[in-house]
């Protein structure tokens, strides 16, 4: 089956001092908007555009990300991706990233939310080389229903794998299914809400940046539940369980402002959406 | 009678020295928490855990194996092995594992003549593969003829009776509270196996939440009784 709904490639390669695109296909219902740079010449920003304004029954979507070497990509979504009713068929988004060798991509979508009976399937693979950089972090919302009452979809299924010069290093799958499992649980959310994941691969991650994120995160115990821990290779992920997507949101941007600071001496950058 | 049924009991022993002793995949946390503090609570993380951890990971990595043997797919054995052990986000859980996995091989070895053990000892001597206890519990058991559905329901009882014992010890509780447990957790470790033979490698490490962060926010503990 090779009928998309939306199809998306995006490749970016590294020219001199800065990064441009160097490939930008779209077909149906996925686009992308032009490359903005803000501080950084190096770092175009992008914004993945659903033009349904949401999945809806049997949609399927496909992204290809690529970044050559050296060439660095700040990614986002430009609203949350909804979930619509899908009775039929799971709505489902497959993407695979690739980051050649000393490349460097943010990937921060907005959270998912699912509406009432809704289902979907995320899938997302990345290849990544040596010395390449990933920051990659995602939110799931409990959804929306018209009486206000929430967990009223029927499945979100994410899965994501990261391989690193082929060989598997992260796999991370999660399902939720309210009707089946009590989502505020013990073992599930914990009376929380709302789950964020973070995936940081880089082979900068040493001692001193695990003591400080863990220092750091702290302060957010009040109104979060949070993992932190190192993977099999260079680098971490973080579970983050809250009230709001802004809890999470803020703090993953703590997260990546320590890392932007410890790696590179850098400001994290606002994608400035409102 | 079964020819395997003592080797069985054997290898499902929670004495097994393998180290599960050591490791409460994430239940010292909710101790600390003061979420799993009576036999009541430990009853219903116990259910959890075999629902949110044990039936997609170890449970599913034990039949894919079993059925990998069978065909004689070895390399699927070894993606296994790669894949249960970074589908945990827990640095202490993984590490946990591959030196239970480690120790039961080692075992295995002493007590069997199984050239897949020797292969996959052989591999993690050589850093290739981790080492993980489900994916050698399913080697032996296939090699002393135990039948697939066996093998999966006596994994997750051992799984379970080791986990029971550590909770005894942790919340504590007595011991007669950790027999009911072991015989009240027996419906739902049968239903969890009915599950398991119906899963494909699609559905593998499915997480609980919940579960997953309570592992993870071990390491942050301060006063510990498990390494997990």
């Amino acid at each position: 089956m090779d009928h998309w709904t939306g199809f998306l490639r995006l490749a970016v390669q590294r020219k001199k001092e800065t990064t441009i695109a160097s490939e930008v296909f779209h077909q149906g219902a996925l686009k992308v908007t032009p490359a903005i740079y803000f501080d950084d010449p190096q770092q175009p920003c992008f914004y993945l555009m659903s033009l349904g304004g949401g999945y809806v029954d049997g949609d399927r979507y496909k992204l290809e990300i690529h970044l050559g070497e050296q060439a660095q990509m700040l990614l986002t979504t430009q609203s949350a991706t909804k979930i619509f009713k899908t009775i039929n068929h799971p709505a489902i988004q497959e993407m695979n990233i690739v980051l050649e060798r000393g490349s460097y991509l943010e990937y921060m979508p907005d959270p998912v939310i699912a509406y009432e009976h809704a289902q979907y399937q995320q899938n997302t693979i990345v290849h990544m080389n040596p010395g390449s950089v990933m920051i990659y972090g995602d939110i799931i919302t409990p959804g929306w229903s018209p009486d206000g009452n929430w967990f009223c979809y029927h499945t979100l299924q994410i899965k994501t794998q990261v391989y690193l010069e082929e060989q598997l290093v992260v796999f991370d799958h999660l399902q939720l299914r309210p009707a089946n499992d009590p989502m505020a649980g013990i073992g599930l959310l914990e009376g929380y809400t709302h789950l964020g994941s973070m995936i940081v691969i880089g082979e900068r991650t040493d001692p001193e940046l695990m003591e400080r994120l863990s220092e750091s995160l702290k302060c957010c115990s009040s109104v979060a539940h949070i993992g932190l821990s190192t993977l099999m290779v260079p680098g971490f992920s973080l579970r983050v369980l809250a009230y709001s997507t802004q809890d999470i949101e803020k703090i993953f941007r703590s997260v990546q402002k320590l890392i932007r600071e410890h790696w590179f001496g850098k400001q994290v950058t606002s994608f400035r959406k409102y | 009678m079964d020819s395997y049924l003592l080797s069985l009991l054997q290898l499902c022993d929670s004495n097994l020295p393998i180290g599960a002793f050591s490791h409460s995949f994430g239940l010292e946390t909710y101790i600390q928490d003061e979420k799993v503090v009576n036999k009541q609570t430990f009853a219903a993380w116990l259910k959890i855990y075999v629902r949110g951890q044990l039936v997609h990971s170890d449970g599913l990595a034990c039949k894919l194996t079993y059925e990998a043997m069978v065909r004689c797919e070895l390399d699927k054995i070894w993606n296994l092995d790669q894949m249960i052990t970074v589908q945990s986000f827990a640095r202490e859980t993984r590490e946990g594992n591959y030196r239970m996995g480690e120790r039961m091989i080692q075992l295995g070895m002493e007590l069997y003549d199984i050239p897949t053990l020797a292969l996959y000892q052989d591999r993690v001597k050589a850093k290739q593969s981790y080492g993980h206890p489900a994916i050698t519990y399913a080697i032996i058991a296939h090699h002393l003829q135990i039948p697939q559905s066996t093998a999966i329901l006596s994994h997750l009882y051992s799984c379970i009776s080791s986990l029971v014992q550590n909770g005894v010890r942790g919340i504590p509780l007595g011991q007669t509270d950790g027999q009911r447990l072991l015989q009240e957790i027996q419906y739902h470790l049968l239903e969890a196996q009915r599950l398991i033979e119906g899963l494909s490698e699609d559905d593998f490490g499915i997480v609980s939440p919940g579960i997953e962060l309570s592992q993870m926010r071990h390491e942050q503990l301060h006063f510990r009784l498990f390494m997990s």
